[in-house]
């Protein structure tokens, strides 16, 4: 009796009734379907072939390795992330020096630059889709009014630049994010410093590059890891700037990143087990250059201090 | 040259000034160029060389239409997506606020018993619910669908919000956490002398004092989800259960569309973020930096 009154305690009852849901919703819907996908990722499942799936150990994975579309794809997937990356670092930095003054309106100014972060990916592929649209977008008409072409362009059709554009609006959607951490990590730095710099004989650049870079690495190393995985696993933009992604439509193979050929071989072309194996190489990608990011920002920083 | 005082502080403001106009026109052009696309006419849109910057004539007639017929085809004909504009935002509303809803209750109660409470396996159930935050949750997604066509949850309102829910966990409950944790625990500790159960404890002392941290994860929840698209992309088929991002796509179609239609229907897409951008930003900011600010 005793004992059943501990464990059916006020307190008790308490942690398992809140616990339990939450236990039961991550062990069904995340835990056990992981470990399903890389059970299925060794299997040679597929929903177009009658036949029951059977066990093929590691081959699918050595399959993805030897094919020449998955070196494509993920090569693409990087080169978005290698532009991106740089490309927001700048946005942002820039950004964050700015709104860092002090000045009437910063407040408003702060939230109005906030804002594209805040929307959704899909409709920010559609927005710029319609900007650059040869015929009717807006910007040919603005560069066109300003004198600054003599004929409109068609700034999507050439596929190799593609995924420029795909870059451009990415980073137009996710610059905010990393724009905060460095505008906190910026408010950090104490005005001392660059005073002391400044008896020193020190001008401004010489103070941005020998006080402010320096002392933002662990927010940049924050930043650069977050946008990482973001432009590593890009989707929502690319679908509706690039891909015409309607339902059953032909995905654009020149902005095909991993997720989308990801998404593509599950559900379009019904190679379960092959899908599933993608799936975990592209978690170990992301996995392994987050924590090189990591690790090096992480060395870097010790070293300065 | 030799400005003064006063003159430098104008020339600094000055500077700064025409920087700021510069970025807000990188951070709204977009926007506003899909807004004046939703309220012109065709005529005006697709008008060349000239172009004007705002429509002499602003019309709501796309907004009419999307919600009355659908989409018109440039060859004349409407969409058979008529009504998909009006099931997409009631699907968008009913998915939004119930996962938001549902996720605040479980976390605030969670977060109390994380930072308040000692009992077995407490760590282990923490670490397997933070792990969820760093680890793609794609690889978990190609055997949910299998799992949810067996539950007959494909395609259900009800099987989104449980995904959602799911998906919000990790980030809900450490934002309440530490919420409840920078809580002061005298507070508490007088009520617990007063003999008060762990749930009068929570509804009467926690729930008033936790309030600012549960608007902040239910906004959060709430545009996160709004937002998505690979979930439904995923687990809906039809206007059953389709939201908001996914009709919008399917405007797209195999055929040329009406740009100034699906300007108006990206307009009411994008809306409930931009106005919860726009006047609840310090508490989505606070809760989407949450761990990488301090």
């Amino acid at each position: 009796m005793k004992a059943y009154h501990r464990i059916f305690s006020s307190d008790s009852r308490y942690v398992i009734v809140v616990l339990a849901p939450i236990v039961l919703l991550i062990a069904l819907f995340i835990y056990y379907p992981a470990v399903d996908t890389f059970r299925t990722s060794t299997t040679n499942y597929n929903l177009r072939v009658r036949r029951p799936p059977k066990s093929v150990g590691l081959n699918n994975y050595v399959k993805l390795l030897e094919d020449d579309e998955f070196w494509e794809v993920t090569g693409r997937s990087f080169k978005v992330v290698i532009i991106t990356l740089p490309l927001e670092m700048l946005v942002a930095f820039g950004i964050a020096m700015l709104l860092n003054q002090r000045f009437p309106g910063r407040a408003i100014v702060r939230t109005l630059t906030f804002l594209p972060w805040m929307l959704p990916g899909v409709v920010n592929g559609f927005l710029w889709g319609w900007l650059l649209n040869g015929e009717y977008g807006a910007l040919n008409g603005f560069l066109y009014q300003f004198g600054l072409i003599s004929e409109y362009q068609y700034w999507l059709r050439e596929p190799e630049h593609l995924i420029f554009w795909v870059t451009v609006v990415q980073t137009w959607t996710r610059y905010a994010f990393p724009t905060i951490i460095l505008l906190a990590g910026l408010q950090s730095i104490p005005d001392d410093l660059y005073d002391a710099a400044k008896v020193d004989g020190a001008n401004a650049l010489s103070g941005v590059r020998f006080i402010t870079l320096p002392l933002l690495l662990p927010s940049f190393g924050i930043a650069l890891v977050v946008e990482f995985i973001a432009a590593f696993q890009i989707f929502d933009v690319i679908w509706t700037l690039t891909a015409g992604g309607s339902a059953g439509g032909a995905m654009n193979p020149f902005t095909k990143t991993l997720m989308l050929y990801n998404y593509e071989l599950v559900f379009r072309d019904l190679r379960v087990g092959l899908g599933a194996a993608l799936s975990y190489i592209i978690l170990a990608m992301s996995l392994a250059v987050g924590m090189i990011f990591v690790w090096r920002v992480y060395n870097q920083g010790v070293q300065e201090q | 040259m030799n400005l003064g005082l006063q003159g430098q502080e104008r020339l600094r403001l000055g500077v700064i000034y025409a920087l700021c106009a510069i970025v807000l026109i990188w951070a709204l052009a977009p926007i506003y160029w899909v807004a004046v696309s939703s309220i012109s006419t065709r005529q005006q849109l697709y008008a060349r060389p000239y172009k004007i910057w705002f429509p002499s004539e602003p019309t709501l007639e796309s907004y009419k239409t999307i919600f009355t017929q659908g989409a018109k085809f440039r060859a004349g004909g409407f969409s058979p997506t008529a009504h998909l504009m009006s099931t997409g935002l009631r699907n968008s509303v009913i998915i939004s606020v119930a996962s938001a809803g549902i996720v605040t209750l479980m976390a605030t109660g969670a977060g109390y018993a994380f930072a308040r409470m000692q009992f077995v396996g407490k760590n282990l159930i923490f670490l397997l619910i933070m792990l969820m935050l760093p680890l793609p949750i794609w690889v978990s997604l190609i055997a949910l669908f299998f799992i949810m066509s067996r539950l007959e949850l494909i395609d259900t309102l009800l099987g989104l919000v449980l995904i959602f829910v799911t998906l919000l966990l990790p980030l809900s409950v450490w934002m309440m956490t530490t919420f409840v944790r920078d809580i002061p625990s005298e507070i508490q500790d007088a009520a617990r002398v007063d003999g008060a159960g762990r749930w009068r404890l929570v509804y009467s002392i926690i729930l008033p004092l936790a309030r600012p941290g549960m608007v902040a994860v239910f906004l959060v929840a709430m545009l996160s989800t709004w937002n998505n698209f690979l979930i439904p992309l995923i687990f809906t088929r039809t206007d059953d259960s389709q939201p908001l991002t996914i009709v919008l796509t399917l405007f797209i179609g195999q055929y040329e569309v009406a740009w100034e239609d699906m300007s108006a229907a990206a307009v009411v897409t994008m809306l409930p973020p931009f106005l919860m951008a726009l006047f609840f930003q310090r508490y989505l900011v606070r809760g989407l930096t949450m761990g990488a600010v301090k």
